[in-house]
């Protein structure tokens, strides 16, 4: 059996924006839910979300946590990322 | 018979008696189960399981001590019944006897007697007994955790290797025919509940446990509908089958080796 990254987000209240709170590894998205919600339970979330890391899409930065998913997904699409930072950003 | 909300000083001693009893195998189950959930924090199949599995320890302890204050309204030291009865008077489902050898068991738990637990619990609630009107609801709330994480990892372990499906079909076909004796008692103090309104009827409870959890027990191979309770050698003082909690476990429960640390 395979585990999955999954990023989380959370906000505290209705109108604040979802913050990125970590990471868990689980099987499926059903288990992510779980998880999540019993790791990342130091507040009294309004909202929490998980997002599977290999579908967040780098606009900005070609290495980093969030570009493994895409590098991993295929190495063809890796290659499409442009190299540097096109978008500005620190290198 | 009123639908009004009763409190435990409107109550005739045998009945008082009745709810002492139900109150006391609910919160002994909660107490035993968050040990059983707790010998996972270490040795489940991920930390992130192991998280999970603490924070429903957690949770389990936390309704068992709501549920033992409640014994206060029926005159009876919570404190005494927490920390100070032989082991032979535990009153705990006794699926939780023995330590769990396994994930695909404690899996298997999580679904086919925690589950009994909430349905247990939300008849409790739904019944006349006022103080498990007001405080048992939140327990649930919690509760919904848990099925969700015990349903998620029985349909994966039901779906995946004939040989996962098939211990976990035997683990839970072992441990349902006395669980569903637990939670339908066919005894006078249970009836006594039911005629008075605090509790459903044992086979109202068995049919909300066959509807909730049945597709996905049936999932794994188990014939939960041609599962009949086991109510021989059927202990009445304390609402379960003959046994008890292994001592090392009620040691724990107990909380004696915590006091042993005690510093007067």
């Amino acid at each position: 059996m395979e585990e999955i990254v999954y990023d989380v987000f959370a906000r505290k209240n209705r109108g604040e924006p979802l913050h990125h709170v970590g990471y868990l590894d689980a099987l499926d998205d059903e288990l992510a839910r779980v998880y999540a919600w019993k790791t990342y339970d130091e507040e009294n979330w309004f909202e929490m979300c998980v997002v599977r890391r290999s579908h967040i899409i780098p606009v900005n930065l070609a290495e980093g946590p969030f570009a493994g998913g895409r590098r991993a997904s295929s190495a063809r699409e890796a290659r499409e990322i442009p190299a540097g930072q096109p978008y500005g950003g620190e290198s | 018979m009123t639908d009004l909300p009763t409190t435990a000083g409107e109550l005739d001693p045998e009945l008082r008696s009745a709810l002492r009893r139900h109150i006391l195998t609910l919160a002994d189950s909660k107490r035993v189960l968050g040990i059983r959930y707790s010998d996972w924090l270490l040795g489940s199949p991920s930390i992130e399981t192991g998280i999970a599995a603490s924070s429903m320890a957690q949770d389990e302890w936390g309704h068992a001590r709501l549920l033992y204050a409640m014994l206060k309204d029926l005159g009876e030291d919570p404190v005494h019944v927490e920390q100070e009865r032989a082991v032979e008077l535990w009153a705990s489902v006794d699926a939780l006897d023995e330590p769990v050898p396994d994930w695909g068991a404690l899996v298997g738990i999580m679904v086919a007697v925690d589950g009994a637990l909430s349905v247990a619990l939300e008849g409790f609630a739904g019944g006349r007994y006022d103080p498990a009107r007001s405080r048992v609801p939140k327990m649930l709330a919690e509760e919904e955790f848990h099925r969700d994480l015990g349903l998620a990892w029985f349909r994966r372990l039901g779906s995946g290797s004939a040989e996962a499906a098939a211990h976990l079909s035997r683990a839970v076909t072992g441990l349902l025919p006395r669980t569903l004796a637990w939670l339908a008692p066919e005894d006078r103090p249970y009836t006594l509940l039911a005629e008075a309104g605090i509790v459903p009827a044992g086979t109202d409870l068995l049919a909300r446990y066959r509807e909730r959890w049945g597709a996905a027990l049936e999932g794994a191979g188990v014939d939960v509908h041609g599962t009949h309770p086991e109510r021989s050698a059927w202990d009445e003082d304390r609402s379960r089958g003959p046994g008890h909690p292994g001592l090392e476990a009620v040691e724990r429960a107990r909380g004696d080796r915590n006091r042993a640390l005690f510093v007067e």
